[in-house]
């Protein structure tokens, strides 16, 4: 066969157009294009963020689709067609160095996101997310509004639960730090408030739980504990960006169940975050000893007491050697 | 102003010009890259320089390798070997640096318009509809000047690299309005999902229908002339031509397995990219059975050495590719870094080292005298395979441990501290790559410059088949 300048061309246009028609073209007709059951419009300030999420490459490291195997955010609900109606672009994304954003809105309040848009370190120690002070608050705040508007109407939903919490918390923060913390504890299921950690606060325990505390906590509640982190102290529109503040941990000493209980109480807000508080849930980061750990950590070098190894308890776990009770002296 | 017209009328001046385009944006594409890399490996060392943060270094870094260093390169080395493979002259120097400009505005713009966040913000598709326009008279303006090439030569025959750099542009030309959904300027983009069908239509065969052509077009003709052997089989040629024409351009979907879009076309995608190793495979065995017996005289030779080495890591690509197109194995590596590997192996790797070697065989015969040091070519090569083989590792593995973290019930946050190590690595190969992109300009740039006479300063007698 013989490639003369026509076959060439000629050829080569008829197969490029035929296999393009069959990668794009046949998809744009056939495609239906129906909003689903959780899509609404975006409001003009979601817009606007959601155009600074393009302008600043925040796709370059976040993906917005939910997969059917996934287990952090965005695992939810499995990501539709309808979900992207009339949306233009379309930027799913390709690399995950933070978590994926689809699902986003409403997962912390507003605070959160302004103490992490201003510095990511804020919030998330090992963040490897840019800083975006430079954008400005008003931009900052569309792109709260944007992120928050993430996942339509459920996320309205969420939102809405967020702003009833927010305003309990509030309210219960103002009204002086006892009170507070009986606020706080009164929202824990009953079963968890009598409930000792179950796991001795040993050396290595407590080394362990060092080291969950600065990689994932330190930021809000601070070096000592006392809720002076950076995120604790970052400041939006001229008001701390974090409101309540972080849990100043020295406060819970003379706030004990029973006057001798609180490893339950941490555990469970640990685990599943205050919502309407800044504080997130680390269920999907953290594994249950490793929260019982820093439960331990907290109590032991903040609180200065820890309810480790108390009754009631069941059998010793297997590797536990005989009166490894840990420290509390109540 | 006489002179000026002459320099433009050159015979082989356009081609230069991409070349010496393309030397340049490397060495700064890369330093972009390096940029990039740093953030990765300390968030805060930019802090708050708008220009500098990561979301708007990255775009920059990714469109000037590949619109600024890798096509440009191959289409300069293209302008010079086309017509001289046809026994004749390019049809117009002028038209040629017209495209030039055209192209390289766009290329510009991404540094100016980019940091700025002024962006379309699809990858692959950032720069805005008038830089889309000059990409597109780029184009247009190289299809007229290849067709009048063709028309006006005095070799009847024609040889299967100019096949495939008139096919570059043609299908390019067609890829790059439908990708870049020019009718649309305002977002550059189509109204849900199908946006990003059309996006990875688009990157899918921004490689495979620019940079993959290019870079086979260019193998095929340094790998005959330096060994200094007839192709192997004509009709190899052919098949390998028409069957990655026919499959590649609509694999793109094997970017969207996971993302809601039609099943058969995920479906399609992936039975096509197991293909794609026909025809993948028929061009490396061409040339290796071309090659064959004669190897050592392509290792030795400057520009042969980079080529072999190119077509080397195309195999590798074009091995994880359709490895990494199966849904299973994509369960592990998507969203990772092992998909960057992938890119700089393939992009650097392939069609780089590729376009690398195709200049540093061209300049000679372009400027009529020698390379100004050899010896800086083979300090060039030694860093960057240095570097890219060991970016294709540190990202590989650095993807699997996320991959198989994520799979296994961890999230992107747990998998954070795991990465300063690869992170740091992959830095430290970047600076080679970095190193070597500098070296290459240097001494493109003396060779250029160098005086006629002054040969004896060459390092050593030339190794180069010239
Ligand atoms: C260098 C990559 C990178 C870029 C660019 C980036 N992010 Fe992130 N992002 C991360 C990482 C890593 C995390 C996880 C740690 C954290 O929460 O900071 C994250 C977390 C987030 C979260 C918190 C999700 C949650 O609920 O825990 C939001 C919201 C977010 N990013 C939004 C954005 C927006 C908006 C932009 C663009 C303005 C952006 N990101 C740009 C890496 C990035
Ligand atoms: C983004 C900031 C932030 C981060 C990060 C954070 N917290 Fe909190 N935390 C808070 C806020 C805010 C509260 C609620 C304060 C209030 O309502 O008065 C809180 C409350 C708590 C409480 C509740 C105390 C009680 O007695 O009810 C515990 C326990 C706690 N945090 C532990 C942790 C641990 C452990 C980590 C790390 C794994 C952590 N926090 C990370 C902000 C944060
Ligand atoms: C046999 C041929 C090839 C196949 C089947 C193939 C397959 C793939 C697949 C499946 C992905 C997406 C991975 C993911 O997102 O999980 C990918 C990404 C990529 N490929 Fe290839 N590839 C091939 C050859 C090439 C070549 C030759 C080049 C360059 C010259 C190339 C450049 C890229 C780039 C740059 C990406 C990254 C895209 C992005 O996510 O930004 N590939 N490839
Ligand atoms: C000429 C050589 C190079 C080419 C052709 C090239 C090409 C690319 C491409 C195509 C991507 C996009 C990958 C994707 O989205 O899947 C990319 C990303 C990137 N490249 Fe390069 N690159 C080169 C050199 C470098 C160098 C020297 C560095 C510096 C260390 C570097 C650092 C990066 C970084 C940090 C990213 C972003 C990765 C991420 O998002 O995690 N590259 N490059």
């Amino acid at each position: 066969m013989k490639m003369t300048p026509a076959f060439l061309i000629l050829g080569g246009l008829l197969i490029f157009w035929t296999s393009t028609f069959i990668a794009v073209i046949l998809p744009a007709m056939t495609l239906g294009d129906e909003p689903s059951a959780i899509w609404r419009p975006r409001e003009a300030d979601e817009a606007r963020g959601a155009q600074l999420y393009i302008d600043n490459g925040c796709s370059y490291c976040h993906s917005q689709f939910g997969r059917t195997f996934d287990w952090g955010l965005g695992r939810q609900r499995v990501a539709e067609q309808g979900d992207y109606y009339a949306m233009q672009p379309v930027i799913l994304g390709t690399e995950r160095w933070g978590p994926d954003l689809q699902q986003a809105g409403g997962e912390h309040p507003d605070g959160w996101h302004h103490a992490h848009f201003l510095n990511p370190r804020n919030t998330r120690p090992l963040s490897l997310m840019p800083s975006w002070e430079f954008l400005g608050e008003k931009n900052i705040e569309a792109l709260t509004r944007y992120v928050q508007s993430n996942w339509g109407t459920l996320a309205d939903e969420r939102m809405a639960r967020q702003r009833h919490w927010e305003t309990q918390f509030v309210a219960a923060y103002e009204s002086g730090a006892d009170a507070n913390v009986a606020f706080l504890h009164a929202n824990v299921p009953p079963t968890w408030r009598a409930m000792p950690n179950p796991y001795p606060a040993d050396e290595a325990a407590l080394q362990r739980g060092q080291l969950i505390y600065q990689w994932y906590c330190i930021a809000c509640h601070g070096e000592v504990g006392d809720g002076k982190g950076r995120g604790g102290l970052a400041t939006f529109r001229g008001r701390p960006a974090i409101y309540p503040p972080p849990m100043n941990f020295t406060t819970l000493r003379r706030n004990l169940i029973e006057d001798k209980y609180i490893g339950g109480i941490f555990y469970y807000q640990i685990m599943n975050g205050i919502t309407g508080t800044a504080m997130p849930y680390f269920k999907h980061e953290l594994t249950s000893e490793k929260i019982w750990d820093v439960s331990n950590y907290i109590a032991v070098r903040f609180v200065g007491y820890t309810d480790a190894g108390l009754e009631p308890r069941g059998i010793e776990a297997s590797y536990e050697s005989a009166g490894d009770d840990g420290e509390n002296k109540p | 102003m006489n002179r000026r017209q002459t320099i433009f009328r050159k015979p082989n001046s356009a081609a230069l010009a991409w070349l010496l385009a393309g030397a340049v944006w490397f060495a700064m594409g890369t330093t972009w890259g390096l940029f990039s890399a740093a953030h990765l490996i300390a968030p805060e060392l930019f802090d708050n320089i708008s220009w500098l943060v990561f979301g708007r270094t990255r775009p920059v870094h990714v469109n000037t390798v590949i619109f600024g260093f890798v096509a440009p390169m191959l289409i300069g080395a293209a302008l010079h070997y086309v017509p001289a493979l046809l026994k004749t002259r390019l049809w117009s120097e002028p038209l040629g640096w017209l495209a030039w400009l055209a192209w390289n505005a766009a290329v510009a713009s991404g540094f100016i318009l980019l940091p700025l966040g002024i962006t379309q913000g699809r990858e692959y598709a950032e720069y805005i509809f008038p830089f889309d326009v000059c990409i597109m008279v780029a184009l247009v303006l190289l299809i007229v000047n290849l067709v009048m090439t063709i028309a006006t030569r005095r070799e009847p025959l024609l040889y299967v690299s100019v096949w495939y750099v008139v096919g570059m542009a043609v299908w390019t030309a067609g890829v790059y309005p439908i990708g870049n959904v020019m009718w649309q300027p305002a977002t550059g983009a189509m109204p849900g999902v199908l946006d990003s069908i059309f996006l990875w239509f688009y990157g899918h065969n921004l490689v495979g229908l620019l940079l993959t052509p290019l870079a086979t077009a260019a193998a095929y003709f340094v790998v005959p002339r330096v060994t200094r052997t007839p192709l192997y089989s004509h009709t190899l040629s052919l098949v390998g031509f028409w069957i990655l024409l026919t499959l590649y351009t609509h694999i793109g979907a094997h970017h969207l397995l996971q993302a809601p879009v039609p099943n058969w076309l995920k479906t399609l995608s992936v039975v096509d990219s197991m293909a794609m190793m026909l025809p993948v495979f028929t061009v490396l065995m061409n040339l290796w059975l071309t090659a064959r017996g004669r190897g050592g005289r392509l290792w030795r030779d400057v520009g042969g050495r980079f080529v072999m080495f190119g077509l080397i890591l195309y195999f590798v690509t074009c091995v994880q590719g359709p490895l990494q197109s199966l849904p299973s194995v994509q369960r592990v590596t998507h969203f990772t870094n092992w998909t960057i590997g992938h890119a700089h192996i393939a992009v650097l790797g392939f069609a780089g080292f590729i376009a690398l070697g195709a200049m540093w065989h061209t300049l000679p015969g372009i400027l009529g005298r020698r390379l100004f040091s050899t010896r800086l070519v083979s300090v060039q090569f030694g860093l960057l395979m240095t570097g890219v083989v060991g970016f294709f590792l540190v990202l590989s593995i650095a993807g699997l441990v996320q991959g198989t973290n994520w799979a296994n019930g961890n999230v992107e946050y747990n998998t954070l501290p795991m990465m300063p190590p690869y992170m740091i690595l992959r830095g430290a190969m970047g600076l080679l790559i970095v190193t070597a992109a500098w070296v290459g300009l240097y001494n493109c740039v003396k060779t250029i410059r160098r005086k006629e006479r002054a040969t004896e300063l060459a390092t050593k007698p030339v190794a180069n088949s010239q």
